[in-house]
């Protein structure tokens, strides 16, 4: 167990100074190079908010969650809408102040992502239980006919976000290049939720009950707990989470139909990277493809490999595979 | 379920397939009789133009053989194997992609290119799938279908951008010899479409009675117990995955011939949701199942996808809501209907017998 530990380790340590040595060669300041790593710890901690649900979901209840990047959508066009004028829910009367209108646009986005989790789980997933690979067929579903209701509602238009606001705008200076603030206060917010859900598992009644369910559902039935509420607890979550982050990305990225399954990819590299069910791989394995992202992107600027970006994921999860077949942390046998 | 041998003549037992096949090989004449037009199209000074009801349901049939074709190789592996992959548009682009290549972007003789481009294809998707497999079958079954879905969305993404094919364009196909371009002769393409549809079907009927295919259905029921018998269950998966994913090559040079046309849409995700769902709603696991959904779905998709839908003073576009619907459909299918036609069906005929 050491070994594995130690070796993983060291594969972790190697990606990822070998990543930070990329980017720091390819700028030409400090400037730049912050600003790349800024960059890529945003988008590792958007990674983050749907990888840990599709990941904890799997490893409590056997299901992937092909659905998970489809409630990302959904937290980014809840939350675009409610923050625009002359959308569905228009709150541009009753909270002007949009500084204001940003976090309940954020909160109502989540409270969607959170009920139509749980009609997922108990309505549609629950009769098939005794049926695992149709549960996977059936999420498949769901994603398809989430995304075909949003392009009914909000049209296949993208959008892209108008409204100015200070919290967005802001910026501060350093090495003589603009940091963008609400990028490091998602960094920062991502952080805190990781050590929180690290909390959750580690410390509280709760997690140490999913904890034993990961290990061995069975028992856990036995002992007399109702693993049926942990399960539509634990889902819930996962999509209230992936929806946080569709909603606090869409001030950068916009709501449009393809970004859900974009995050997806990219967080299905990231759980496999990492190892199926493992938490810790699941943060670690984000922060890295977020990084592996950035400095693709940065390397892409001006070449003709406008698709490296995109599969650089793909070609990280497949360099980690080759070290370890199983994930980092994982044991996928 | 075991196959007992059967003490009735070949004839006997195929009567229903040889009936069914001498209708679809009469059918571009029957239409023809029926509708008054000429199943060859109308001819307009030494060229076939493309024309008349005939020929307006040979193609609709083409995609249906061509969508029963990439659903039988579904439904092995999913079926009777009970591997389940999310990226078999995967090997349906590929093997468009490698023959349009071959055709429009090298400078080799037409019908060497044909058959350069065919067979490269051909290989290159049973090397896919055994390199995927070799990846991701030795772990848990989920591993293989988020990984098959994962490679088939970077290629998509990835075809979507490469400027040399034209990134989200595409490109076109021009040089196709006479006799099987759909749009000089739609009836031998058409004949063509039936043969490999029906070579496909025997094929695979073969398989799976094959002592292969008794062991492809032991690792479908489990695997653990096939592999305590002494089966290398690794590699008759591999087997399965490699010649899935052929087939579904050869459907995809089908789709290539017919649309004339190569371009990243052949590898999304609708190309894996249509055999996906056929295979459901036909019946997993069973041979008709495939064709009976794709026929039963495509059919259905031809004839709402031109009408309205009225309700109260709001009128709809199905075409536009076809997605939507078929999601719920998929959906329902899962929930409710998981033996799909043939399997309820069977399920029905078991109980009547009880009850006698």
């Amino acid at each position: 167990m050491a070994r594995t530990n130690r070796s993983s380790l060291i594969a972790i340590l190697v990606i990822i100074g070998g990543l930070i040595a990329v980017a720091f060669v390819n700028s030409n300041s400090l400037g730049n190079f912050g600003i790349t790593l800024l960059s890529g710890l945003f988008q590792g901690m958007l990674l983050f908010l749907v990888a840990s649900g599709l990941s904890i979901v799997f490893g409590l209840m056997d299901v992937l969650n092909f659905a998970q990047g489809a409630y990302f959508m959904v937290g980014a066009y809840v939350a675009y809408d409610a923050q625009h004028a002359g959308g569905l829910i228009d709150l541009t009367q009753a909270i002007p102040d949009p500084n204001l209108r940003f976090p309940v646009a954020v909160i109502l986005a989540v409270i969607v992502g959170a009920l139509l989790g749980v009609i997922l789980e108990r309505g549609l997933l629950r009769p098939l239980y005794a049926r695992p690979v149709f549960q996977l067929v059936l999420t498949f579903g769901v994603a398809l006919v989430m995304a075909e209701i949003i392009k009914f509602i909000w049209t296949t238009t993208p959008y892209s976000w108008t409204e100015v606001f200070g919290v967005r705008e802001s910026f501060f200076e350093l090495f003589g290049q603009r940091f963008s603030t609400y990028r490091l206060f998602v960094v920062g917010m991502g952080i805190v939720l990781i050590i929180l859900i690290a909390l959750l598992l580690r410390r509280s009644r709760i997690g140490i009950i999913i904890r034993a369910g990961v290990e061995d559902r069975e028992m856990v039935q036995s002992l007399g707990i109702n693993v049926q509420t942990v399960f539509t607890l634990v889902f819930t979550l996962g999509c209230a989470i992936a929806a946080l982050g569709g909603a606090v990305a869409a001030p950068f990225l916009g709501a449009s139909t393809t970004i859900g399954d974009i995050f997806l990819l990219q967080a299905i590299a990231v759980v496999v990277l990492g190892g199926m069910g493992s938490y810790e791989g699941t943060a670690i394995g984000s922060v890295m493809v977020g990084l592996a992202v950035a400095v693709a992107q940065d390397a892409a600027i001006g070449t003709s490999f406008a698709a490296l970006p995109s599969i650089t994921p793909m070609l990280l999860l497949i360099l980690v595979l080759l070290l370890r077949p199983s994930g980092l942390f994982g044991n996928a046998r | 379920m075991a196959v007992t041998p059967r003490k009735t003549g070949w004839l006997q037992g195929n009567g229903w397939l040889l009936v069914l096949l001498a209708l679809l090989i009469l059918f571009p004449f029957i239409v023809g009789a029926l509708t008054d037009s000429s199943p060859y199209g109308v001819a307009r000074g030494d060229r076939m133009i493309m024309r008349g009801e005939s020929v307006r349901w040979q193609s609709v049939l083409i995609e249906v053989y061509i969508l029963a074709i990439l659903t039988m190789s579904y439904n092995l592996l999913f079926g009777f194997t009970g591997v389940i992959s999310f990226g078999h548009a995967l090997f349906f682009g590929t093997a468009s992609y490698l023959f349009g290549l071959a055709l429009e972007f090298t400078e080799m003789d037409t019908g060497l290119a044909i058959v350069v481009g065919a067979v490269a294809a051909i290989v290159v998707c049973g090397l896919l799938g055994l390199l995927i497999g070799l990846v991701t079958l030795r772990l848990k079954g989920v591993y293989f279908a988020i990984f098959t879905l994962a490679v088939a969305e970077m290629f998509f993404i990835f075809l979507g951008r490469w400027q040399l094919t034209r990134a989200e364009d595409g490109f076109a196909i021009t040089d196709l010899p006479a006799w099987l371009d759909p749009t000089q002769s739609r009836l031998s393409f058409y004949y063509l479409a039936l043969v490999l549809a029906v070579l496909t079907f025997l094929f695979i009927r073969r398989l799976v009675n094959s002592p292969t295919g008794a062991v492809f259905q032991a690792i479908r029921e489990n695997e653990d117990r096939a592999q305590s018998l002494g089966y290398n269950t690794l590699n008759y998966k591999l087997f399965s995955i490699v010649i899935a994913g052929m087939l579904a090559g050869v459907a995809g040079l089908l789709q290539v011939m017919l649309n004339k046309k190569v371009g990243p849409e052949l590898l999304s995700v609708g190309y894996t949701v249509d055999p996906l769902l056929m295979t459901i709603i036909g019946g997993v696991g069973t041979l008709g199942g495939p064709i009976i959904g794709a026929a039963g779905l495509h059919l259905l998709d031809v004839f709402f996808r031109d009408r309205e839908l009225v309700l109260g003073s709001m009128t709809i576009d199905i075409a536009n809501i076809w997605a939507l619907l078929l999601g719920v459909i998929f959906i329902l299918a899962v929930i409710v209907f998981p033996y799909g036609v043939i399997g309820t069906w069977r399920r029905w005929q078991a109980r009547a017998l009880r009850k006698r």
